[in-house]
């Protein structure tokens, strides 16, 4: 049987680790409002963006070949024409702690099942945040590439990281002729919920029902080609910016959830212990009783 | 044609500034020269380079600073999507100062580890800022 003092000792071990962690709670708390706000902000920059490249879609496909040869750069994002089949890139966002429950563990498992179907490609990786990097370096699998990692950025995400991000998936995109690239995230969908998204982001995957404009209905300053060309970046950085926003208050709500049901757990077990040292100590007095109506019975007799 | 309104919205990758907005009048920073958009202006696209956004709401004039971006006129809508836009009354004068001369200081020393290319256009845009702020519309 456990010693009183052992016991006392767990119950305290316990508390202080349930206090850590109801502090992290807190902490991940009062950072989620300010991680939504900053997500919230975001979001109809990058939608109102690529609902203009909607409306720009039929004039963008309509320049002519040899404007830009020798690749016509517009199709080129638009629909895969001209990228190998056996090039592809994935990007990878995941926490750079853990302690989240299984908010690194739900994007990684499905990083995984994504290599495998796509097995004898060659994979170019972007990584962002710790836990991704480092699962993806320990698979050491002759066709994956890391190109890309950005750790330590979370909880304080700004658009310079977007934009770092977006220039290395352009940069790959365009060099390495990728035939598209994929992207795997947790999106916030609420304070209790975090959903796994998996999406095509290069070629831009755009509404199949386009709005009844036709070509050339847009008066463009400077040219259309150049406006396009300035365009496209911005577009995939305002979407990268959102996503990475998504992504940090989808890992601050996964963290608080965790740290939640961790202090929560650690309560009852704290209740457990010390019914548990009750009882012991119930049972050392009623020995030490017996022993002692034991003593003074037998001096009676 | 008086009653007739354009509905104008400004975005940053930060912040929606202004959301769907009756107004009169749009003047855009183009890259080529300003732009004045009216109600029933052709269908455009249009680059911005840094200068003043104004606009138009019953004879009352609001301007922005703009920090580039792109343009578009649909159906008498107004979307602006800007690198960064604020608000000409909220610019502090001093404050954009005090910043261009921590930049400019900054690029004089010369082992300093920094990125040229990125100081030089926050200045930029610490400029504009001031101009917009001072000019009287």
């Amino acid at each position: 049987m456990e010693s009183l003092r052992d016991i006392r000792q767990n119950i305290k071990a316990i508390e202080s680790t349930k206090q850590i962690m109801q502090t992290m709670k807190m902490i991940s708390n009062a950072r989620i409002r300010r991680a939504q706000e900053a997500m919230i902000a975001a979001r109809p920059f990058a939608q109102k963006m690529l609902e203009m490249v909607d409306d720009l879609r039929p004039d963008i496909l309509a320049i002519p070949q040899e404007e830009n040869a020798p690749e016509n750069m517009a199709s080129r994002f638009f629909a895969n024409l001209s990228g190998q089949k056996d090039k592809i890139g994935l990007v990878v966002i995941t926490g750079d702690k853990g302690l989240t429950g299984s908010f690194n563990a739900v994007v990684l498992r499905s990083t995984l099942q994504f290599i495998k179907q796509n097995e004898g490609k060659e994979i170019f990786i972007f990584t962002i945040g710790k836990k991704g990097r480092d699962f993806l370096n320990r698979l050491r699998m002759k066709n994956l590439h890391i190109v890309y990692e950005s750790v330590g950025i979370f909880p304080k995400v700004s658009y310079v990281h977007a934009e770092l991000l977006g220039e290395a998936l352009l940069k790959y995109f365009l060099e390495e002729n990728l035939s598209d690239i994929t992207l795997i995230y947790n999106d916030f969908k609420s304070l209790a919920s975090q959903n796994l998204v998996q999406e095509q982001i290069l070629p831009f995957a755009l509404n199949k029902e386009t709005k009844s404009f036709k070509e050339h209905d847009f008066e463009c300053e400077p040219g259309l080609f150049e406006i396009f060309e300035l365009l496209v970046p911005r577009l995939i950085k305002a979407n990268m910016y959102r996503v990475l926003l998504e992504s940090q208050a989808a890992n601050l709500a996964a963290t608080m959830n965790a740290m939640d049901s961790a202090s929560k757990n650690a309560g009852e077990l704290v209740t457990a212990l010390g019914v548990k040292l009750n009882k012991v100590r119930q049972a050392n007095i009623t020995n030490e009783i017996l022993d002692i109506v034991n003593g003074a019975e037998a001096l009676n007799s | 044609m008086a009653d007739k309104k354009l509905i104008f919205n400004l975005v940053t990758p930060q912040k929606q500034l202004v959301t769907d907005l009756p107004v009169d009048m749009v003047v855009l920073p183009a890259f080529l020269g300003e732009m004045g958009i009216l109600p029933g202006h052709i269908q455009t696209l249009v680059q911005l380079g840094m200068g003043p956004l104004r606009y138009k709401q019953n004879g009352q004039t609001e301007v922005f600073a703009v920090l580039g971006g792109f343009a578009e006129v649909v159906n008498d809508t107004v979307n602006v999507f800007a690198e960064g836009a604020d608000l000409a009354g909220q610019i502090d004068e001093e404050e954009e100062k005090q910043r261009i001369k921590a930049l400019k200081d900054s690029l004089s020393k010369k082992d300093a580890d920094i990125d040229f290319e990125l100081a030089e256009l926050e200045i930029k845009q610490a400029l504009t800022r001031m101009k917009v702020k001072k000019r009287r519309f």
